[in-house]
């Protein structure tokens, strides 16, 4: 399968992909930026970056903690309703609609084409016959996706009203001149309040 | 009284099979009006059919803590005589930025229902909602909008100065006015001008945090020379010396909060801080003013207060820019403090000063000040010593919630032995420093929790190796109380979630984050939790997703907003913030709402199960 801007080698079949690094964030990062994700909502650009970080080869022996325990080793798709939310791509011209991809404990929705969403369903029913092709067959926390390991990856959130404030005042200091000037000064009141 | 004619109707209606009726229908008519806390409503309307239409029709206040667990109309079907409303809608993350901002919540429904059938309704509290410019009108116009006292719009978004305009146009019996942290698109300064123009019984006017720029100084002392009873007030930014009219026209003030002190000129310095205090001296507090918060005051404006700190209750220093050493300064004047918010730059020596001076501390709210250490003091961490001195020297203690750089297991001994009347206890370990003195906690935690008997609300927010198994089945074990937690990075495996869901008797609502917990014990957690109605978690060891079925039952709504990538665009960079998936769940009388944004699923098993 070609590689194009919208394919994706979800299930690790390309060979070319080597065994996944143990990622820094930041080096998770860069590889990102390389990718150039560019929406804030979920998109189908968002799990290229799934690819970068490793194979996930289906292990039949069953050592892989994430395999699901019925024998159908990757239950199919399910498919959201299209009818409930059927929307149009302007840029495409063709009909798209949201597909749920439930994958590893990851949930992921993507706006595809009928036929985008035949090819994937494919490729999922293709790779539940294959036979477990990766050698790396020991699945650690490394090797979950990058959706995957946000788990474990994220800072204290701040609250906004806090954010906000240390912005503004990081703001006014930026504001004062750095070597005095005693004349001058900033009136906040008469730019605020008139 | 109203209750009286609603127990009239009860026995007019109830000719058949009521029994004797007489006696007591006159025990109700007394003793009804003194019934109002929520629990002791809940269990008379739980003894018979009568006592449940009694409680119905005279119930006064319902707060409905998730806006999805019922229904407008199941609402006025049963409390058709409600005269106050509590709404919640987005979870409690949103505060944080973790929620979608078209996440849900939204008004309109119980504003068109208000208009419909509550033609009483006094007092109005969104939390966390969508308001739109269109609700307000609706509300304004409806029969609730000329008796309307109370209207709170905590936390909420989607409305425009326009939408107050119309309230301050209508509701001329607005008492309090509450708008808090709100995101409101400002148009102009004409609403608050309305507002006081028409109203003379306003008492509590609130637009603190929010960016209202455009309001007038001149219309805030119009409106304190026509409510004489003016009690509270809080603003947006607006320079002190603008507001030397209006301290003296509100005359009744006893909280003030908000106000702006621009940045003194050039280096500081001697000279600076007399023309800094030279250039505010003309402001005079008024005489009753104890409740105090002023933004970006500094060292320079620090005396300004000190004629007043002695009788000063309640003090805000969260948006003030004092380093450790004004701090201490400032709080050992405050003799009958009981209030106190602050960043963590009040340092341990802040938190000795108040244990020494301010014995009648109540609540305590210590929040995280920049990361960058140039923008706050060096000696601006709390740890285990501030923490211990505090416990010893405050023992009123009832809130406590405090960002801590370090901490020991003798300091949260120290608060299970000393601060006896705790209620509410949130303790967050900040993930700058590498080493901690003293983790993991399990022993301190434990002692916590059996010392401070009153605990309702705890928050424990650590990091991986913060608390074993063990002491998380510490916490289902000696929380008997507790109804609301927050737990982060606390536990090391399923086990310890599963012991812990086996106690905690009364938690309503939990929320997690960064937990190590799989699918299947969150599940499992889910369904021994005896109170639980809420389940909100963020981060999780994601093994099988299937096993979230294992929570499926009837009346559970199960959510997920899975992890998202945002590019946020600064002025220089892209910034990439990662969310990881959520999971929320709850209790709800009316199934899966309709109204769910791109971002948020439902869990539907049919789907999952194909």
């Amino acid at each position: 399968m070609s590689r194009s801007a919208m394919e994706l080698d979800f299930f690790g079949m390309e060979k070319k992909l080597s065994p996944p690094p143990k990622p820094s964030s930041f080096e998770r990062r860069r590889s990102f930026r390389d990718i150039q994700g560019v929406v804030s909502k979920i998109n189908p650009e968002v799990l290229k970056t799934v690819i970068a970080n490793g194979s996930f080869g289906l292990n039949k022996s069953g050592s892989v903690p994430c395999t699901p325990k019925e024998d159908t080793a990757f239950p199919s798709l399910p498919l959201h309703d299209s009818t409930v939310r059927q929307n149009c791509d302007p840029k495409k011209g063709t009909e798209t609609a949201p597909m749920t991809i439930f994958y590893n404990g990851m949930v992921a929705v993507f706006d595809v084409s009928p036929d985008k969403a035949q090819d994937i369903l494919l490729l999922a029913e293709e790779e539940v016959k294959k036979p477990a092709e990766s050698s790396d067959s020991k699945v650690t926390s490394d090797q979950k996706n990058i959706l995957g390991t946000l788990n474990g990856d994220f800072p204290i959130a701040r609250r906004q009203s806090l954010q906000r404030f240390l912005e503004k005042r990081k703001e006014r200091s930026n504001m004062v001149e750095p070597y005095g000037c005693p004349n001058k000064h900033f009136n906040f009141g008469h730019m605020i309040f008139s | 009284m109203k209750e009286q004619k609603s127990i009239k109707l009860i026995r007019c209606g109830s000719s058949s099979g009521m029994g004797s009726g007489g006696a007591d229908e006159t025990v109700w008519e007394c003793v009804i009006p003194y019934v109002q806390d929520p629990r002791d409503r809940d269990a008379v309307s739980l003894v018979c059919k009568r006592w449940y239409q009694i409680d119905a029709l005279t119930r006064k206040h319902v707060t409905i803590a998730l806006c999805y667990t019922a229904t407008p109309e199941r609402l006025s079907r049963r409390f058709p005589h409600l005269e106050s409303l509590k709404l919640k809608g987005k979870p409690r993350a949103a505060m944080f930025n973790l929620i979608p901002e078209d996440w849900g919540g939204y008004v309109t429904s119980w504003v068109e229902e208000i208009d419909k059938s509550f033609c009483r309704m006094k007092a109005l509290h969104f939390r966390r909602m969508i308001v739109i410019d269109a609700d307000l009108e609706m509300l304004a116009k409806s029969p609730a909008g000329k008796v309307l006292e109370v209207l709170k719009l905590d936390k909420c978004s989607g409305f425009s100065t326009d939408g107050l305009l119309i309230i301050g146009r209508l509701c001329r019996n607005l008492k309090t006015l509450f708008m808090e942290e709100s995101t409101i698109v400002e148009k102009d300064g004409e609403w608050l001008h309305e507002l006081a123009l028409n109203n003379t019984v306003l008492e509590n006017v609130n637009f603190y945090m929010t960016d209202l720029t455009k309001v007038r100084s001149t219309d805030l002392e119009l409106m304190a020379k026509n409510c004489p009873s003016l009690t509270s007030v809080k603003i947006s930014d607006c320079d002190i010396s603008d507001l030397i009219g209006f301290f003296k026209a509100a005359n009744a003030l006893e909280e003030f909060g908000g106000g702006s002190f621009n940045e003194p000129p050039g280096q500081i310095g001697e000279g600076v801080f007399n023309e800094q205090l030279g250039r505010y001296s003309a402001v005079s507090f008024p005489p009753r003013l104890c409740c105090l918060g002023l933004t970006y005051l500094g060292k320079a404006e620090m005396p300004l207060i000190f004629p007043i700190a002695a009788r000063l209750k309640k003090l805000d220093l969260l948006y003030a820019l004092l380093d450790t050493a004004g701090h201490c300064d400032l709080l050992q004047r405050c003799l009958n403090l009981e209030i106190l918010e602050t960043r963590n730059v009040i340092g341990d020596r802040g938190l000795e000063v108040l244990a020494q001076f301010c014995k009648k501390m109540k609540r305590l709210r210590i929040e995280r000040g920049a990361d960058e250490q140039e923008m706050e003091d060096v000696e601006g961490i709390v740890s285990q010593r501030g923490l211990i001195a505090l416990a010893q020297g405050c023992l009123d203690l009832e809130y406590l919630a405090v960002y801590v750089s370090d901490i020991t297991n003798e300091a949260l001994e120290c608060i299970g032995r000393y601060s006896k009347n705790m209620c509410d206890f949130r303790l967050v370990l900040l993930d700058r420093e590498e080493t901690i003195t003293d983790l993991p906690l399990d022993n301190g935690v434990r002692s916590l929790l059996i010392g401070c008997e009153k605990l309702r609300r705890f928050a424990l927010y650590l990091r991986p190796g913060g608390l074993t198994d063990l002491g998380l089945s510490y916490i289902g074990r000696y929380s008997p109380k507790v109804r609301w937690m927050l737990l982060g990075y606390v536990g090391e495996s399923d086990d310890g979630l599963l012991v812990f869901s086996k106690g905690c008797p009364s938690l309503q609502k939990l929320e997690m984050r960064g937990c190590c917990f799989s699918e299947r014990a969150l599940a499992m957690a889910a369904m021994q939790l005896t109170s639980l109605r809420y389940l909100w978690v963020q981060g999780y060891r994601s093994v099988n997703r299937l096993d979230l079925l294992k929570m499926v039952r009837p009346n559970w709504n199960i959510e997920l907003i899975p992890a998202r990538r945002v590019y946020v665009q600064d002025a220089n960079e892209q910034v990439i913030f990662d969310h990881p998936a959520h999971i929320l769940a709850y209790y709800s009388l009316v199934g899966q709402r309709t109204d769910f944004p791109t971002t948020v699923m439902p869990l539907d098993p049919n789907a999952l199960l194909n």
